[in-house]
């Protein structure tokens, strides 16, 4: 059973621009989010994700282009009259209202016949588990219980889109995981077009259908959490996603086609008709290490090496190897008995060419 | 919190033993002295409570005590009118000149009333330049200034600065997150700031609401000024001064005075129990400034501009005052000069220094008593600390005049031996009556400061080995510097325009604080125009310690604001 | 070490070198309620003669002045008051705070119009003389058509209805000696009536004696009964105003006194001296000053047109003033005046309007029962809550008083429980007057 009535409604953005003062925070920014969908926005801070989620609410300076929220242009509207649910960092619970009235307040604004109001009220906290909580203050709740709280006030109103602002940064992170499956399960429940501010790739990737990720302003590539994670379109979004080694040079042809020279000379063949400086990117996961002696193998490139540090993380070994003047990220599945390389060991790397991305510097 | 017998209590206990002694010594003891003729039979010295049931009888003090209500809280709608619009826009919106409209807005409070009621009879009164201009044109006159009007709207423009100040920093301090969860819910325009941003900013207000109320109910100055006797204040004064006359009833009046004052503090902080919300949270304080379009921004400067010229009127009226030859009767002076500043230009600097060493000094030992108190009373367990809160806040009701009088008659005998004279003819007893008077003014502010630092970063720096004295000395203080300036300006500037007490206790003219020597010119004929003089320059030099004041402050708040969020990150 | 030697030595010759005249030399503090103007002259000149005094001159209202020297009277620092109002000395000196002075000055005479100059116990003395008068505005009169007073009766006239101010009795001394002038002039009653006829028309009553000349002189109101310094003085500064004494008006002295244990009573002594020197007496012809000197020579040297009390008869020698009956009910009048004038002001106005107002309907017509009416209408309005007789009786005075000088004085009730009954009765008084005045009206 669900109380709230949503009718799901895509979000357009067209050439948005922000700015503050002389400070230019978003940049010709372009979007398409489906109707239903839950979105991701992806960055550091200061990257533009949450100026871009209150310019769909309606909050800061004016922007220049278009914000369209099932096809009607919003852009113009005042906060109030656009009819997107919004949950705050802060949750932003009114602390002289007691949780009904912070609850009620939207449908109050909107005039509803307070029979209905009451009736709506409860139904939605009922729903978030928190309708014996109803008389307190919000002083009086947990952190989570806050959390809970503010997405109701914001549920209640049956908003078009549903944008969320880092709302689990101020929870624990036992507390983190458990809440963010819910909202997962909630917006599948309701269907309703969900936009997520967060820093966190983890809390991006388990939560939402596709995401956008920004940095400086810019929104560098948009796509489904895998897709992005393993094609990245630059080097921001190859390390911002994941860890990955990033070695810079030169590709250059040879009599065997294309070849990756390091800046320190390692050469390592390559599938690709690319030429010029390029850096290339792989993941820790994606490269196996051997000792120096080990056979090796024509499919996979051979790197040579020498351990410098070694982390146990459980599942895995991270090693450190120098490369050169570079130092490349090994992880190596753990198993109980399996040789351990000490610091200082020379090795091989060996590393697949489907693997490896080369992206321009 | 620690417990009551904590070790570390042993240095606020002994501040508070202190502050305690000097509470005692200058206020307690000296009200006691004045106001005990209360509490006897005049007829035979016996200790009663007849002449309070004289009080209660007497239709004159009934009508006098609603007269006082109702000009007190007429006051307070007065100042808030004013008040409000300028504290909204300033802190909501982009707003050109907003530290110039807050400064000026504080300027009111730096003159003293006597002087400002002068200068408004002659713009408002029945035939002041507003009323005769409006006879000629129009043919009707509007009466601001007859009976009680003219108290309430003398003592709204004196004193709506409270209420500005108070309700600026609670506006400034709601988190913006609190507004815009109300527009995204679909709230706007006046129903927003009604259901949401109001109310986040009730107690700023009720404090500011309160401490007019108080001041405006025991005013006795501007209703004596306008003729205005049926009031509490005047009718209190009136007995205890009248020629040869030795009525308990004035000192009736006075301990009803203090005992009303107290109750409606009390009242205004019952209803503000469980609502002080600390709103500033991760993410930035402050109310959303939003531009204005062309045809608001006309709007609200208009607005903005119409209550500065009000309330800036006696400013007006006294510089025309100070540069006119005579002005009888007529819209503007007849013509101008600069001789009243020749007049006075010899003597306005033993004047002016006078009043900034006094009230300077005053100042400082407010925000000093202030911070000591604010601390005992909040971060510690010691018994009875409460009562250094409500002893030091009695001393907002007690009349300036009971004050220089409870002086004169505990202190006279008293000699102080380097200076050589009675200590109530030094001048130093003039700093001690300041301070005291004033002391509730710095004290809301030291208060509100410690409220806003977090007991984490005491704890932090008792962790890391710091006594209670040296973290107080550099963690707490640091962090409440905002809120101390902010007192001491309130202090300082309401210090420098005091007339009530000092006229008691100056004992030698050379020893005279500004008001006193307005005062003393404005009392003859000829007198007025350089008195004026006097006036307009003692304006320009407080205005100016307030000013920079105010900048340092503005300075202080941005390093604080990063020092807060650095504080709350490392919580997280 | 050496300067006090050498200094005591100076001293010491000098003294020897004029051996007449006792050296005079240190600090002079005055406690004074005069304005600066008064003050100031009087302080450069005093100086200039005695190069080796400093004259401290410590400005109060009167009141506070008195209450400062009689609060600091233990360990007293002040020297001299020097104040207008006769009975403000009386309070000190009945508080045993002022010394006996024996005046070296010849030339004064006994009495200014039918006020004796100085006190007849020796103590104060005076400098000065004043006189109650009328002051207008001549702008104010000019705008609103109104005439210009001359008597005080004139005042009750319905012309000038909300045009005149006043101090209290109770708050100015002087103020109290014109109110006391009119009833021994007038008797007891009809004195009382014809203060409430004029009280009827005030706008306002100030709580400072310089309230009035202030509000006359910026034009908040129109007349002002003052003392003559104040409207000869604001006439002098340039002010659009006026002055004259009415016929029947007193004419008090301003004085000075020695405090009691007192720093320096050589220089208080030189100083009343130099006050009633006839280089003192001229001092005061200053226009910032005005004031009527007790000298009779020094009116030699006044510019045309300044008032001489001691030629011109009319001034303040209608009313035999006898002090006596004055001191004998002092706190009755003073509290009197406050309950039927100054604290029930508006009430008094309301009724007094709708009395003119009736008595204008009446003009030219003959309409007995209406007559009758206004009659009743105004004896409410006159009558007084105490006779001639019990205000000044000892007893009765004695509740308005603290300090008794004998503990036997019997006092029966508080100031307080009289001061209700005389309200209750003079503002029911006022308001059946004000009704049955509103009824002769609306018969006419």
């Amino acid at each position: 059973m669900t109380s709230i009535n949503t009718t799901a409604a895509g979000v357009e953005i067209e050439d948005l621009d922000v700015s503050f003062g002389d400070t230019h925070v978003l940049k010709g920014a372009n979007l398409s989010i489906e109707p239903g969908e839950f979105f991701a926005f992806l960055g550091p801070s200061g990257s533009g994700k949450s100026t871009l989620l209150r310019a769909i609410a309606g909050f800061g300076p004016t922007p220049s282009g278009r914000i369209l929220i099932g096809g009607e242009e919003v852009a113009h509207l005042p906060p109030w009259k656009r009819n997107v649910g919004m949950v705050f960092q802060s949750y932003a619970l009114w602390p002289h209202m007691t949780v009904r009235r912070n609850v009620a307040f939207g449908l109050e604004e909107r005039k509803l016949p307070s029979r209905e109001i009451a009736t709506r009220v409860d139904a939605v906290l009922e729903m978030v588990g928190l309708l014996d909580l109803a008389e307190r203050r919000p002083a009086q709740l947990s952190g989570g219980q806050q959390q809970r709280i503010a997405l109701a006030r914001t549920l209640v109103v049956e908003p078009r889109v549903l944008l969320l602002d880092e709302p689990l940064s101020n929870l624990d992170a036992n507390l983190r995981i458990q809440m963010r499956r819910e909202l997962r399960e909630l917006q599948q429940k309701l269907r309703l077009t969900t936009i997520f501010v967060t820093h966190d790739q983890e809390e991006a990737n388990t939560t939402s259908d596709r995401m956008a990720v920004l940095n400086d302003g810019v929104i560098q590539q948009v796509g489904a959490p895998m897709e992005l994670y393993d094609n990245p379109a630059n080097l921001f979004v190859a390390t911002f996603l994941g860890t990955a080694n990033v070695l810079k040079g030169l590709v250059e042809d040879t009599d065997d086609g294309a070849q990756f020279n390091s800046v320190d000379g390692v050469p390592i063949p390559l599938h690709t008709k690319e030429r010029g400086p390029r850096s290339l990117v792989f993941r820790p996961q994606n490269v196996a290490i051997a000792p120096a002696n080990a056979p090796v193998d024509s499919d996979r490139v051979r790197i040579a090496g020498t351990v410098c540090h070694m982390e146990f993380l459980g599942s895995i070994i991270r090693y450190g190897v120098s490369v050169g003047a570079d130092t490349a990220l090994v992880d190596d599945q753990h198993r109980r008995g399996a040789p351990v390389f000490a610091i200082g060991d020379e090795v091989n790397l060996f590393l697949q060419k489907d693997q490896v991305t080369t992206l321009k510097n | 919190m620690g417990s009551v017998f904590a070790p570390g209590q042993r240095g606020p206990a002994l501040a508070g033993g202190l502050i305690a002694l000097f509470l005692l010594l200058f206020l307690l003891v000296p009200m006691a002295q004045v106001v005990v003729v209360a509490f006897q039979d005049p007829n035979t010295g016996a200790p009663t409570l007849i002449n309070f049931v004289d009080f209660f009888k007497t239709s004159l003090f009934q009508e006098s005590f609603i007269n006082s209500f109702y000009v007190a809280a007429m006051s307070v709608v007065l100042s808030s009118l004013f008040a409000l619009p300028l504290a909204y826009f300033t802190t909501r919106f982009n707003f050109g000149g907003a530290l110039l409209i807050q400064t000026l807005g504080i300027i009111p409070l730096i003159m003293p009333p006597f002087v400002g009621a002068v200068a408004m009879a002659l713009l408002f009164g029945a035939n002041g330049s507003v009323n005769l201009l409006l006879d000629e044109w129009f043919g009707f006159t509007i009466p601001f200034m007859e009976g009680l009007n003219g108290v309430i709207f003398v003592e709204s423009i004196h004193y709506f600065p409270f209420i500005l100040i108070n309700l600026s920093a609670a506006l400034n301090n709601i988190d913006r997150a609190m507004e815009e969860s109300a527009q995204n819910l679909g709230a706007s325009g006046t129903r927003l700031f009604r259901r949401i941003v109001f109310p986040l900013a009730m107690p700023g207000y009720v404090a500011g609401a309160a401490l007019v109320f108080i001041k405006v109910f025991d005013d006795l100055g501007t209703p004596l000024l306008l003729n205005i006797n049926n009031m509490l204040a005047p009718q209190a004064y009136l007995r205890i001064t009248s020629i040869g006359i030795s009525d308990p009833m004035g000192y009736v009046i006075s301990v009803i005075l203090v005992a009303f004052s107290l109750l409606s503090l009390w009242v205004s902080l019952l209803a503000l129990r469980g609502k002080d919300y600390a709103t500033l949270q991760k993410g930035g304080g402050g109310l959303m400034r939003r531009d204005l379009r062309n045809w608001e921004k006309i709007g609200c400067y208009a607005v903005v501009i119409l209550i500065l010229l009000l309330v800036l009127s006696p400013h007006l009226g006294l510089l025309l005052l100070s540069f006119g030859t005579i002005w009888s009767f007529s819209v503007l002076p007849d013509a101008y000069t600069i001789d009243h500043y020749v007049t006075v230009f010899s003597e306005a600097s033993g004047y002016i220094t006078n009043t900034l060493l006094y009230a300077g000094l005053a100042a400082l030992f407010d925000v000093i008593i202030g911070t000591g108190i604010a601390y005992i009373v909040w971060r510690t367990g010691l018994p009875g600390r409460k009562w250094l809160d409500y002893g030091a806040t009695a001393a907002l009701a007690v009349p300036g005049v009971v004050i220089g009088i409870g002086y004169l008659r505990t202190y006279h005998g008293i000699n102080v031996p380097i200076a050589d004279q009675p200590l109530a003819s030094w001048w130093v007893i003039i700093v001690v009556a300041l301070t005291i008077r004033r002391l509730p003014y710095a004290l809301r502010a030291c208060v509100a400061a410690l409220q806003q630092v977090s007991v984490m970063l005491e704890e932090a720096a008792e962790n890391l080995g710091a006594t209670k004295g040296r973290t107080v000395w550099r963690i707490v203080v640091p962090l409440m510097s905002g809120g101390i300036l902010a007192g001491f300006v309130t202090s300082f500037a309401t210090a420098s325009v005091e007339l009530s007490a000092t006229l008691m206790l100056v004992a030698v003219d050379s020893d005279a604080p500004l008001a006193y020597g307005i005062y003393e010119f404005m009392q003859s004929a000829a007198g007025r125009g350089p008195g004026a003089a006097l006036g307009v320059i003692g304006v320009v030099f407080v205005g100016l310690g307030t000013y920079i004041s105010h900048r340092i402050i503005e300075r202080g708040r941005v390093t604080l604001e990063s020092t807060a969020i650095v504080a709350e990150g490392a919580a997280a | 070490m050496k300067h006090v030697l050498f200094g005591t030595v100076v001293a010491i010759g000098l003294a020897l070198a004029s051996f007449q005249v006792q050296a005079v030399e240190g600090t002079l503090t005055i406690v004074t309620s005069y304005p600066k103007d008064t003050t100031g002259t009087f302080k450069a000149a005093f100086e200039k003669k005695y190069p080796n005094v400093k004259v401290e001159m410590l400005k109060k209202k009167t009141t506070a002045g008195i209450k400062y020297l009689q609060e600091t009277a233990g360990s007293n620092t002040s020297d001299m008051f020097w104040a207008s109002a006769p009975d403000a000395f009386e309070v000190l000196k009945g508080d045993d705070l002022l010394v006996k002075y024996q005046l070296k000055v010849k030339g004064i005479p006994e009495k200014v119009g039918a006020f004796p100059i100085n006190d007849p116990d020796g103590y104060y003395k005076g400098f000065a003389a004043s006189g109650y008068g009328i002051m207008w505005n001549t702008r104010y009169l000019k705008a609103k058509k109104l005439p210009t007073p001359a008597e005080w009766s004139d005042l009750k006239k319905p012309v000038y209805h909300g045009h005149v101010g006043m101090s209290a009795p109770s708050r100015s001394g002087t103020t109290h000696l014109t109110v006391e002038t009119l009833l021994q002039g007038k008797g007891w009653e009809k004195g009382w009536a014809e203060w409430k006829a004029i009280a009827g028309n005030f706008k306002t009553v100030t709580e400072r004696s310089f309230g009035v000349p202030d509000g006359v002189n910026s034009g908040q109101f129109g007349v002002g009964i003052v003392i003559d310094f104040f409207g000869l003085s604001s006439k002098a500064s340039g002010f659009p105003v006026d002055y004259r004494y009415p016929t029947v008006t007193t004419l008090v002295p301003a004085n000075i006194a020695l405090v009691k244990n007192g720093p320096n009573p050589e220089a208080a002594g030189a100083f009343i001296e130099f006050l009633l020197s006839g280089e003192g007496q001229e001092l005061l012809l200053d226009p910032k000053i005005r004031r009527l000197p007790v000298n009779p020579a020094t009116y030699a040297k006044a510019p045309a047109g300044f008032p001489n009390p001691f030629k011109d008869s009319s001034i303040g020698s209608a009313v035999k003033f006898d002090l006596a009956l004055s001191k004998s009910r002092y706190n009755v009048i003073n509290s009197l005046f406050d309950v039927m004038i100054t604290y029930r002001l508006d009430d008094l106005r309301d009724t007094t309007k709708a009395i003119q107002d009736a008595e204008a309907a009446m003009a030219g017509k003959s309409n007995d029962k209406a007559a009758t009416l206004i009659a009743q209408a105004k004896a409410l309005v006159n009558q007084v809550p105490v006779d001639a007789a019990t205000a000044s009786k000892q007893e009765f005075n004695a509740v308005f008083k603290k300090k008794r000088k004998k503990a036997t004085t019997k006092v029966e009730g508080r100031q307080a429980e009289i001061e209700q009954d005389w309200d209750t009765m003079v503002k029911g008084n006022y308001a059946k007057a004000k009704s049955l005045a509103e009824k002769a009206k609306s018969m006419l």
